[in-house]
């Protein structure tokens, strides 16, 4: 009978449970143990008891997958480890670190990729949320069906029918997206906007891949061909000048939680203040900057500060839709899909652990300095 | 106390119920997993396989497998070749995970170090049929051992569409040089200025849109004689072929979309094979040539065939005389990791579904080559493009194996030809870029 699978898994289960439930157990008394060496009184020591008995299910889940493949990968970002050679770690100090930091020109295009993601995909990302939110916040008929409907991608993700669909739509002959735009430029003034922004765009990114190459061969030639023909559409997920920019479109497309923590941000603020200077002759558009938008720092901080950890950490967009179209990898590719890449296409989990380790510091200066710096425009007066 | 107690019971709870879970630990040969009855399970991972495929292996291979071997069951898994790198680390690092994996071409060297040496179980003297295998067992190699068996070859040839060439002026078959690729790219390929993209593409190779993929630098590559390593082993892109090679791949993808910094639309999305005609429209699908796998020409029984040629790639004779046709051969195989405790199932699994009847069902289920010689009868020769196929294999056939830290590489080429085709870097820095990291990546 201990032979069965099904038997075994069940025993296992029931096993896994005693060993929390023991693990609590332990847990718990050491508490109460270090309490009573504290002097704490026997009443206050079973609350304690109580309280990590409770907790520990957790803390022994935290610990077991959290802080355990922590240690792991701290440690093996210090070896060279790789895991099809059949062979264990080897300890090489500081030597991942220091290639990443001096020697490796494809960890530095990730890191300038990453910074061009972070640099215009999120404020876009955030404007086109709070877009979004102050639209639905004026109490239109619908407004569930359509705050649905803008949630919609962040429920269905990057999965395989979201890419295809992106795909098709990024089609520089047959896509939607140009075809829209297409239709538009028929009309004079936005064929100009279209094409300076073609021309804006293909500028700034042919910067940055010049800064990926040490060298500018791309941006002196854009700005030799001038400003593009009236026929010139982008070229999505085409050319190495679109590619960051298709991933762009991808995380906008995605900023449903940010609307919605926009939209709760907007239902707090009081209806007195707009109601008081609407009646002192103040148009919509004041109203927005003078009370709502100051009103509502606080969540575009909150956004700001997520949605740079999110961007510094961005990896499935870029993976939908450039891993089966490898030559525009590099000009798009991120700090994590980097790490993806060492650590699992080429198999060198020791460099890989070091990249992650290099993004974490990153991450933890970022935000450090956005926390420092929110004292300066964040504004808690009605909280 | 009572809590003591309370504690020292669960513990021995856990601990008899510990001893119960892991009784087959110690030893080697332990199955992986077994039932009620004591079944062994022999496990399978298949990637991108066609329900035909898998459907005659579980209602043939599997059950007369499982006839000849009492006690052991066979579990097939179906992944995908998007993700597999992942899946296959996980494999590894744990050092567990199916009997028998899927692997590609150039995926021997890659994981080599942990795949089972076969040689004693499928070797000549254990197995004679081996000796029927063509060329693609030599990519199921590592270091010399046999380490699975290749399924099919799937050879890059060269489809053209023979009245698209006509309707374009262009009579003289396939081009067979450098310049008349870039001069029938030239003529044939036709841009919609309305759309500013194009409606048809003279050439698609691998990765249409960039025209750079490294699978087809490598076909071009081979088929002007050149080398990968130099004779001390090292890598050999500062050779002259690879920098004809880079020229060449940069002067068709100008020829046909422009320069980058003004480049045109690529064609729209295709219902079926780029060269096809689309039955709802009538309209072509866009390319006058494909450079591709048989899977991605139209399916046998379309009516374009009448109009399609099949050629091997000619190279560059007029200015290498090394140049010689050449069709990229790919192939599937199936391997089996070093962590399995089940290699003498494997092998048992392995012969059974490569028999000279059975590799030639598993490729009839898909449409491809068998890998084995002796297996290329029936829906092989009865089809015309089968058939001719087959002989332009066999003539013209170049292995995708033996490239060290392929994935590597890959990765190489990849980021310096994306940067070739962005003009970022000229041919002759490319070479540079790659015989560098490359260079070093194999230090």
């Amino acid at each position: 009978m201990l032979n069965n699978p099904y038997i075994k898994v069940l025993f296992t289960a029931i096993g896994t449970i005693i060993f929390i439930l023991i693990g609590s157990y332990l847990i718990a008394q050491l508490a109460s143990f270090i309490a009573k060496l504290f002097g704490v009184k026997a009443r206050k020591r079973e609350n304690i008891f109580a309280g990590y008995f409770f907790a520990s299910p957790w803390i022994i889940g935290f610990l077991i997958f959290v802080v355990v493949p922590l240690g792991f990968s701290l440690y093996w970002s210090f070896t060279d480890y790789r895991v099809t050679s059949g062979q264990p770690a080897q300890w090489v100090g500081f030597q991942n670190y220091t290639t990443l930091l001096t020697n490796d020109d494809n960890f530095k295009a990730s890191l300038y990729n990453t910074l061009y993601l972070t640099v215009f995909g999120l404020p876009l990302e955030i404007a086109f949320a709070l877009f979004l939110a102050v639209l639905l916040n004026q109490k239109l008929k619908g407004e569930k069906i359509f705050r649905m409907a803008f949630y919609l991608p962040v429920v269905l993700g990057f999965n395989t029918a979201v890419l295809l669909c992106w795909r098709l739509m990024l089609n520089t002959g047959t896509g939607i997206i140009n075809q829209i735009l297409r239709a538009l430029s028929s009309f004079g003034p936005f064929n100009y906007l279209m094409r300076a922004c073609i021309y804006i765009q293909e500028i700034v990114s042919g910067f940055f891949l010049g800064l990926n190459n040490g060298n500018f061969n791309l941006l002196d030639k854009i700005l030799a061909a001038g400003f593009p023909a009236p026929n010139r559409v982008p070229l999505w997920v085409q050319s190495p000048l679109w590619s960051k920019m298709s991933v762009v479109m991808l995380i906008i497309w995605g900023c449903g939680t940010m609307m919605l923590i926009f939209l709760a941000g907007l239902n707090n603020i009081p209806k007195e203040l707009h109601e008081a200077a609407e009646v002192d002759g103040a148009t919509s558009w004041q109203r927005f900057w003078k009370i709502s938008f100051p009103l509502i720092s606080p969540y575009i901080f909150y956004n700001l500060v997520v949605g740079m950890i999110a961007s510094l950490q961005i990896f499935e967009p870029i993976y939908v839709l450039y891993r089966d179209n490898q030559p525009l990898v590099s000009s798009a590719i991120s700090m994590v899909y980097y790490l993806w890449q060492k650590s699992f296409s080429h198999f060198e989990i020791g460099y890989g652990s070091a990249i992650s380790w290099l993004v974490l510091i990153i991450i933890l200066v970022v935000t450090l300095i956005q926390f420092w710096l929110q004292n300066k425009w964040v504004n808690y007066d009605v909280y | 106390m009572k809590k003591f107690s309370v504690v020292a019971m669960l513990l021995i709870v856990a601990m008899v119920l510990a001893a119960c879970g892991t009784p087959s630990a110690a030893g080697t040969q332990a199955p992986a997993a077994t039932d009620a009855a004591g079944t062994t399970t022999l496990k399978i991972y298949l990637l991108d396989y066609t329900a035909d495929t898998i459907t005659w292996l579980e209602n043939e291979i599997n059950p007369a497998f499982e006839a000849a071997h009492p006690g052991v069951k066979v579990e097939i898994t179906q992944g995908s070749w998007s993700g597999w790198d992942t899946t296959f680390a996980g494999f590894f690092a744990a050092g567990d995970g199916p009997d028998i994996i899927n692997l590609g071409s150039e995926m021997n060297t890659l994981y080599g170090p942990s795949l089972a040496d076969m040689d004693s179980y499928l070797g000549e003297a254990a197995w004679p049929e081996i000796t029927n295998f063509g060329p693609a067992l030599e990519n199921a190699k590592y270091e010399g051992k046999l380490r699975g068996l290749p399924i099919f070859t799937a050879p890059r040839y060269v489809f053209c569409r023979t009245d698209l060439e006509e309707a374009g002026g262009w009579t003289t078959g396939t081009p067979k040089s450098f310049a008349e690729w870039v001069d029938f790219a030239k003529k044939l390929t036709k841009i919609d200025p309305a759309t500013n993209s194009l409606t048809q593409q003279a050439l698609v190779p691998v990765d249409a849109a960039s025209m750079a993929d490294w699978q087809w630098w490598l076909l071009v590559y081979y088929s002007i004689g050149g080398e990968l390593y130099k004779a001390n082993g090292t890598p050999n892109f500062d050779s002259p072929e690879a920098l004809a090679t880079t020229q060449f791949l940069l002067d068709m993808r100008q020829a046909t979309y422009g320069p980058a910094s003004d480049a045109v639309g690529s064609l729209p999305a295709a219902t079926g094979s780029v060269i096809d005609v689309d039955d709802a429209t009538g309209a072509n699908n866009g390319a006058v040539c494909l450079a591709h796998s048989g899977w991605a020409a139209p399916a046998f029984d379309r009516p374009t065939w009448d109009k399609i040629s099949i050629d091997p790639f000619y190279g560059d004779p007029a200015n290498f005389p090394n140049s010689k046709p050449v069709v990229l051969a790919f192939n599937d195989w199936l391997a089996v990791p070093e962590y399995s405790k089940h290699k003498d199932l494997a092998a048992d699994w392995l012969k059974l579904a490569f028999t000279k009847e059975a590799n030639n069902k598993w490729n009839e289920t898909m449409g491809l080559i068998p890998a084995r010689n002796d297996s290329q009868y029936g829906f092989v020769t009865e089809s015309p493009q089968l058939k001719q196929e087959a002989e332009l294999a066999s003539q013209y056939g170049v292995g995708f194996a033996g490239i060290k830290e392929s994935a590597k590489l890959q990765t190489i080429m990849q980021d310096a030809l994306g940067k070739l085709i962005t003009e970022e870097l000229t041919p002759e820095e490319v070479l540079a870029k790659i015989q560098a990291d490359y260079s070093a990546a194999l230090q």
